[in-house]
């Protein structure tokens, strides 16, 4: 005859411990760590816009930054990005540089592509449509959001590479080729991936894809 | 063997935290001081010390607050004579102040970086010369700038024939920077040092003290051609009355 077995104090506690070790490594793996949990989506489609010829999508993994370019301030630099946008040449463009909560950096055409990234060489590469001459201005405020044109140490090298400001950098004014501002999504690029204490990323973050509204 | 020099490539990068100063200039360890300056010259402080250059060759310490106060006023009194345009022109925008300023283990007021529009200027350099040491090193980035303007071989021309300049401005024992009772044809024992060194004894000079200058070109021909050719250069620059 087999006699019931009552469980004890221990071994409830036991039991409980392990649900909530269960229920905590659950949240963990799948609330936690993504990433993008808090990130407000937006979608282009429902907002409306005035100036469509000039705003540009960029999609990465926390959803889609809408950038407003200004060509008035910078003709050229503004028509050499739209031109590398429109032949997606940006997509899968790694933020292979991101200092942390200060700017992010991508558009390295050469070394700088997700599936081929070349970590001695990214940063130095070329889009082969030459150097621009650097179209500064001192009336562009270096806000959240402000997206420029990446140089050299010298003037008139910007190519295809740019940065986003993720603060207030006023020492900026003056120094960068302005393209445009981000009007949505700021809070998708704060979730780009940062390296440890470093500016150069490893197995960095990338641009889904780099579209035009019109 | 690829794993190993992204790791190495990690830890080089490691040593140092970068901001959106050290995404600019490439030195680490500084914070805005002054960004309003009239002339559009921005100012930079050490916040803690800091090494660059070709095997960290360059170093200097951070700023004490009440000095760099005291030191950067003196500073951007003498900057402020030169306009927007004429710095825009010789490349200068960024003023970063330090102490103890030493390039290979040599103490040194300043150094230019005319690619970066950088002046490190080293707050703890000689009270007698502070100001004049000041226009000294912006020399520097002008020269850098138009080294066709100023030639040193046609300057080296005004010396007598007979005088050499030393091999680097490092490597000679001709440091002393008071001012010649008898000037034949340099004002300071610096000057002798080497061309671009003397130049700017010259420049800082003119920009200091007018009046020695104008006893001096009346008693010394040499010095005359060569006050007389750093006025042309600075005007061949900037329609700059000197």
């Amino acid at each position: 005859m087999i006699k019931a077995i009552k469980t004890s104090v221990s071994e409830k506690i036991l039991f409980i411990f392990l649900i909530l070790l269960g229920f905590f490594s659950f949240s963990f793996f799948f609330i936690i760590k993504n990433k993008c949990l808090f990130v407000e989506s937006i979608d282009p489609e429902k907002i409306q816009f005035t100036n469509r010829q000039n705003i540009a999508i960029m999609n990465v993994e926390c959803g889609n930054v809408i950038i407003e370019l200004n060509p008035k301030l910078s003709p050229n630099a503004v028509e050499r990005f739209k031109y590398l946008i429109q032949n997606e040449s940006y997509n899968r463009s790694a933020f292979y540089k991101v200092i942390e909560n200060t700017l992010i950096q991508a558009g390295d055409l050469e070394f700088g592509n997700i599936d081929n990234i070349n970590y001695y060489k990214v940063g130095s590469g070329k889009s082969g449509l030459g150097t621009l001459k650097s179209e500064l201005n001192e009336s562009f405020k270096f806000d959240e959001g402000s997206v420029v044109f990446a140089r050299n140490d010298e003037f008139n090298t910007e190519d295809s590479e740019f940065f986003i400001t993720l603060k207030k950098i006023p020492l900026y004014v003056g120094e960068y080729t302005p393209i445009g501002k981000v009007i949505y999504g700021l809070d998708a690029l704060k979730k780009i991936k940062v390296g440890n204490k470093v500016q150069y990323v490893l197995r960095p973050d990338f641009i889904n894809y780099f579209k035009l509204l019109e | 063997m690829r794993l190993l020099l992204i790791l190495l490539l990690t830890l080089q990068i490691n040593s140092l935290k970068a901001d959106e100063i050290f995404n600019l200039l490439k030195i680490p360890n500084l914070e805005v001081y002054k960004l309003n300056s009239s002339n559009g010259l921005k100012y930079l402080n050490a916040k803690k010390n800091f090494k660059i250059g070709f095997e960290n060759n360059i170093r200097c310490n951070k700023t004490n607050k009440k000095n760099l106060d005291e030191k950067s006023f003196i500073i951007s009194k003498n900057l402020s004579i030169y306009e927007k345009d004429f710095l825009n022109k010789i490349n200068l925008r960024f003023v970063v102040l330090c102490e103890n300023l030493y390039i290979s283990e040599v103490n040194t007021a300043g150094i230019p970086d005319h690619k970066k529009r950088t002046l490190i200027l080293d707050i703890n350099f000689n009270e007698k010369y502070f100001e004049r040491v000041i226009h000294h090193e912006l020399f520097h980035i002008i020269q850098n700038k138009f080294e066709s303007i100023f030639d040193e071989k046609i300057w080296s021309n005004f010396n007598d024939k007979a005088f050499e300049y030393a091999e680097c401005s490092t490597c000679s024992d001709r440091l002393g920077l008071d001012l010649y009772n008898e000037t034949n044809g340099f004002l300071t024992e610096y000057s002798k040092s080497i061309a671009s060194e003397d130049m700017a004894e010259v420049f800082s000079f003119i920009m200091t003290d007018k009046l020695k200058i104008k006893n001096i070109v009346n008693k010394d021909s040499i010095l005359s051609n060569k006050i007389e050719f750093i006025k042309n250069g600075i005007k061949k620059i900037e329609n700059f009355n000197l």
